[in-house]
């Protein structure tokens, strides 16, 4: 069978994005189980970037308030100014590569922008608009 | 001016508490709190080095007594005022500047090292003194802190100071000081000798 | 130069070397001084990996040389509320950092910082702030506040690697520090 070279570098390309591919759909297969829908990576960016009040330290519920709105760029921790390495993983290779950190930040973060746990499709939404960047 | 001869000056005992005084310091200025253990020995060293030149400049040979190069202090000024002007006598052992330098030093260094004992004591419960200082806390702490670091700086410059002096007089009279107080030995000067 | 003065005088100046060296041997709490040519440097790196992980990702690694082993345990006890966010654990991960915390807490080594911070806190105080403790904030009680909270890069003393430029060695020397928009700081 004669493989097309574009059908060759997808097929290569797809093995060398490999861990942090499948951190991300073994994550979105089990949300799919939970009752997510199509995730949709527009409706993740819009998440990212809306206001879901302000904290009794006057800050924006907000991922970008940490995270800045472009994720490749390393963030601020906006209580201890700790630099915070850029969430893109074209940038940096280190993210979303294991589950257990994914659900981790995702456990806290949730609780502290949205007050409350990340719904599997957003957690969902979330990782497709990630992934992109 | 004409010379004899070697004179022996500064005696080996001397010349030994001298070099170890230097390396001494140097450590100490070096190491401050960084390399604790070897700061405080090269201090209890350096206390030591003062008790032996303390005595030794009542027994001592000649040259090492203080009797015989502590002067009036308005000898020691037209001394200096000598210098500058390039017209100072030169004396086998230290000259009146000289003499008032070794004074300085000597207490400069000691209260150098009694702050640093004092120090030791308020901040790491730690030395000689730590049963009778160590509760004193962390405001005595700071207050130690800045006697301590004023003097060793106060003595380094006193030692740069003792440098000029030393290069000064050596080209003055033309002659290695550096040296002779490695050897212990001058040259025997006929004609412009004095005490 | 008679011999019995020789001896007098050497016998004297080494006598208060060695009473010195001998009396110095302990500290006052029966503790050995380090070693002679080793850097007495302020506290403990942390060599953990797990613990930059965990407890790294926020704020700063403090080195648990900094804070006395209940207060360690305080903190751990209060990770679903730490200091206003969610720092819980799994309970295998949360034992082994404790274990970490308790083992190189400041009790713990030979280090004059570690030692000096655990000397100013009360036998009945746990801390659960590095800051708070009496040591550090006498350490920073001359630093005016425009450094500190009135600057944008530091924000607030918790910031230690925003001024310590060697404070992730373990190392909080004054004249390693560095004050953004200021410089080196003497007092």
């Amino acid at each position: 069978m004669k493989i097309s070279k574009p059908v060759l570098i997808m097929l290569a390309s797809l093995t060398f994005s490999g861990a942090h591919a499948t951190a991300v759909s073994e994550l979105l297969q089990k949300y799919e189980t939970q009752g997510a829908k199509q995730f949709n990576a527009q409706a993740g960016k819009e998440l990212w970037t809306r206001s879901f009040g302000i904290s009794k330290e006057g800050k924006v519920r907000r991922c970008s308030t940490c995270h800045t709105d472009d994720l490749r760029k390393a963030g601020t921790h906006i209580k201890t100014n700790k630099d915070i390495d850029p969430l893109a993983p074209s940038v940096n290779n280190k993210r979303l590569m294991e589950i257990a950190e994914i659900e981790k930040w995702f456990k806290r973060n949730c609780e502290w922008t949205l007050e409350r746990e990340c719904s599997a499709q957003e957690k969902g939404d979330f990782l497709s608009y990630i992934r992109m960047q | 001016m004409n010379t004899v001869g070697k004179i022996k000056v500064w005696d080996p005992l001397l010349r030994a508490f001298h070099w170890t005084l230097v390396t001494a310091f140097v450590i100490d200025y070096l190491t401050e709190d960084d390399w604790m253990r070897l700061h405080a020995n090269a201090g209890y060293v350096i206390t030591g080095l003062l008790v032996f030149r303390l005595i030794w400049g009542f027994v001592g040979p000649r040259h090492a007594r203080f009797a015989n190069f502590v002067f009036a202090p308005r000898i020691v000024y037209s001394y200096f005022r000598n210098m500058l002007r390039g017209r100072s006598a030169r004396y086998v052992g230290h000259n009146p500047v000289g003499g008032a330098m070794v004074i300085a030093l000597m207490l400069l260094l000691t209260a150098t090292s009694v702050s640093g004992i004092a120090l030791y004591a308020v901040g790491d419960q730690a030395g000689p003194l730590a049963h009778w200082l160590g509760g004193l806390g962390s405001v005595w702490e700071s207050r130690l802190k800045h006697v301590h670091e004023f003097f060793a700086n106060f003595t380094l410059l006193l030692v740069i100071a003792h440098v000029c002096g030393v290069i000064a007089g050596s080209v003055l009279h033309e002659e290695n000081l550096v040296r002779a107080m490695i050897t212990g030995n001058k040259q025997r000067i006929v004609n412009k000798h004095l005490s | 130069m008679k011999m019995r003065n020789v001896l007098l005088a050497l016998g004297a100046g080494i006598l208060t070397v060695a009473s010195q060296m001998v009396l110095s041997e302990d500290d006052d709490h029966g503790k050995k001084k380090g070693k002679w040519f080793e850097r007495s440097t302020d506290v403990a790196r942390v060599e953990n990996a797990q613990y930059v992980k965990e407890c790294g990702g926020c704020h700063f690694p403090y080195q648990p040389g900094l804070l006395p082993e209940r207060s360690w345990r305080k903190v751990m006890n209060q990770l679903k509320d730490h200091f206003g966010d969610n720092a819980e654990l799994p309970a295998p991960t949360h034992e082994q950092v404790l274990a970490y915390l308790v083992t190189n807490s400041a009790e713990h080594g030979n280090y004059r910082r570690s030692e000096k911070i655990l000397r100013s806190i009360a036998a009945s105080d746990a801390p659960d702030r590095i800051t708070t403790t009496p040591y550090i904030r006498h350490k920073h009680d001359e630093l005016p506040a425009k450094f500190v909270k009135g600057n944008v890069k530091v924000g607030s003393l918790s910031n230690c690697t925003a001024c310590h430029t060697k404070a992730e060695q373990g190392s909080y020397s004054e004249g390693e520090i560095r004050i953004p928009g200021s410089g080196a700081w003497e007092d």
